[in-house]
């Protein structure tokens, strides 16, 4: 799944990502893009075993274009959540207790961008050279 | 050719999601000021594209309501180019339209209002959110909103393509009928969603009409101003999501305008405050007399609560009956009760699942006579629609090639901008005493905006994807005295 928003920069480069991936894996796994975020993602996740989610992230702890492979337990401890939003973590969660079917083994593939919030802006230096880097940790974690 | 001017990236958003809360000598509420991130730039980015790329590229500027944008979108194409869809057309749009009221009322009650209501607004934290929820009503319950919204979801990807670059609207009309084999599933689908929809009103009932506290939350001062209303309307003042005129009413319930959609600069005005990126809409031939409530002030709401104010009743059976009961539980015409929001928005639930029965069984739903093509040279367009969280304007000016010159956007939010600040405000002067704030008070002042639930879907997507929220407490001296965040 790339995440994200194309008119938004740096926020584009998960959906960059999977584009670029998709044609070369497309007999190992279905690709997805979307904006979408919280509950709303729920519904793109049923039925599948696996997902890799290809996002941007915006820590502030790496350099751009840093690209950092996370399990969703490592997320938890990054915010404090409002009860009223929903995250990855929650969705797992939530997805547990209802007992769907739902990926047992996710994976986030994040990249640390520098500008998510220039409209109609192209990705940003760091983060358009470090793209490749992103399809082939994902091309990595697809072979598997 | 096209002709596409290159312009240069704008800064999306200004501000944050974030209360600050100003106390006096006694540790009371002075002032609290609530800012919502409001996305910019969008008028400058539209200029130069062709403005039948609009109802592509205005889905994406949102991820919390694209197909309010992309209707909205369409019907300001429809009045720019000047063409009539076909009676077919926009009976699918409208179809289409209240397949996506009903997923996101939906999600809006059981994910993000429920732990509000179902759970309780001063339960512990750690139980007040979705899996509380689920605890609380039950396992089957969740899994009958996931299943409903994932049929929903279905039926909408499957007339409208995926919903991240939706191609269905079109100037004139849709891009495909209607296909005769898929009917069967939009009317099977709309009967479950007319039991979804009783069952969630009963649910309202049993769970939180019948709690005393919750209902006092809901008729509670400290949530309430008497406001005017606004929401669109059918030609017998019934409430439509999508075509009819705006109607306004006054804060005892009377007509006070009704105009249609290119009427809207003549009585929509915007203030600005030093405090705020965002602009406050408000009525223009009564003006701005500041965050007030009252006949002689502009300000106004919308979202499901000014709809049900501003019509003069729902257009289906059991939406009326939950209407009626509505009315009369809260004491009549109009209710100004702000955390009444959330039974209106099931109400409306009903009225959109009814409407989609109706819709999906008619004849002509899947008539081939779906487009006109467009003749007439363009100049001007407007639409409007009203999305899940109130009324949405699109406005585009092109030159005569339809390559845009001018756009205008007005979202929800931004029209219950001002009302959502005075509820905010209120709440906070009437919760905090003495300077005790804790997680539950602070709670409590978010419910006053969450029941509008203002859009923060332009906020960006990246990780950790919470709604960034900062809640700062000042002394009398303006100096921080506690912040918490949340995201």
């Amino acid at each position: 799944m790339g995440l994200g928003n194309e008119l938004f920069s740096d926020d584009a480069v998960g959906i960059l990502a999977v584009r670029k991936i998709a044609p070369m894996a497309s007999d190992r796994a279905d690709f997805v893009e979307t904006s979408l975020h919280g509950v709303a993602l729920l519904d793109l996740f049923i039925g599948y075993r696996k997902a890799i989610i290809v996002d941007a992230m915006k820590t502030g702890r790496f350099p751009p274009g840093t690209v950092v492979d996370i399990v969703p337990e490592e997320l938890e401890p990054v915010a404090n959540p409002s009860p009223h939003y929903t995250g990855i973590p929650e969705l797992i969660k939530l997805a547990r207790q209802l007992k769907i079917e739902f990926p047992e083994e996710f994976k986030i593939v994040a990249m640390e961008v520098a500008n998510t919030c220039d409209m109609g802006g192209e990705l940003s230096a760091p983060v358009a050279k470090a793209l490749e880097q992103l399809v082939a940790r994902v091309m990595t974690h697809l072979a598997k | 050719m096209k002709k596409r001017i290159v312009v240069d990236p704008i800064t999306r958003l200004e501000g944050h999601g974030k209360i600050d809360i100003f106390l006096n000598d006694q540790g009371n509420v002075d002032r609290a000021y609530f800012q919502v991130p409001e996305l910019r730039g969008f008028e400058r980015f539209a200029i130069g594209r062709p403005a039948e790329d609009m109802p592509q590229i205005t889905p994406r500027i949102c991820g919390v309501c694209p197909t309010a944008h992309h209707m909205a979108a369409a019907k300001a194409l429809d009045d720019l180019y000047k063409v009539d869809p076909p009676v077919a057309a926009k009976k699918v749009r409208e179809l289409l339209y209240n397949i996506f009221f009903i997923e996101d009322h939906a999600l809006h009650f059981y994910f993000l209002a429920g732990p509000d209501f179902v759970v309780g607004p001063t339960a512990p934290k750690a139980e007040r959110n979705i899996l509380g929820v689920i605890g609380k009503v039950g396992q089957e319950i969740g899994l009958q909103v996931i299943e409903v919204r994932e049929k929903l979801r279905g039926l909408m990807t499957l007339a409208m393509g995926k919903t991240i670059h939706p191609v269905f609207g079109l100037p004139g009309g849709i891009s495909k009928p209607l296909a005769r084999e898929d009917q069967q599933k939009f009317i099977d689908t709309a009967e479950q969603a007319v039991r979804f929809g009783q069952f969630s009103l009963k649910l309202f009932n049993d769970v939180v009409l019948k709690n005393q506290q919750y209902v006092d939350y809901i008729v509670s001062d400290t949530y309430s101003h008497k406001t005017y209303y606004m929401g669109m309307v059918d030609d017998k003042n019934k409430s439509n999501f999508y075509e009819g005129q705006l109607r306004v009413v006054n804060p005892d319930g009377k007509e006070y305008v009704k105009f249609p959609a290119d009427q809207y600069l003549d009585h929509i005005a915007e203030h600005v405050e030093p405090w705020s990126y965002i602009k406050f809409p408000y009525l223009k031939k009564i003006g701005w007399k500041g965050f007030k409530d009252g006949a002689e002030s502009g300000v106004f709401a919308v979202a499901p609560l000014a709809r049900l104010n501003a019509s003069e009743g729902m257009a289906t059976p059991l939406a009326q009956e939950a209407y009626d009961q509505f009315y009369k539980t809260l004491g009549g015409k109009p209710v100004h009760h702000t955390l009444a929001t959330s039974w209106a928005r099931l109400i409306e639930l009903m009225n959109a699942a009814e409407r989609m029965k109706e819709l999906a069984n008619d004849p002509e739903i899947i008539s081939s006579d779906v487009r006109v093509i467009p003749k007439k040279t363009p100049v001007e367009g407007i639409g409007i629609v009203e999305a899940p969280r109130g009324t949405l304007i699109h406005h585009y000016k092109t030159d005569d090639k339809g390559i845009i010159t001018g756009a205008n956007l007005i979202v929800a939010t931004q029209n219950n901008a001002a009302r959502i600040a005075m509820s905010v405000d209120k709440a906070a002067k009437g919760l905090i005493s003495e300077g005790k704030v804790d997680d539950g008070i602070l709670n409590m002042v978010e419910m006053a905006f969450r029941a509008y639930d203002p859009c923060h879907g332009c906020a960006t997507h990246a990780l950790p994807g919470q709604m960034p929220l900062v809640v700062r407490v000042f002394d009398k001296d303006h100096r921080l005295r506690q912040e918490i965040s949340r995201g």
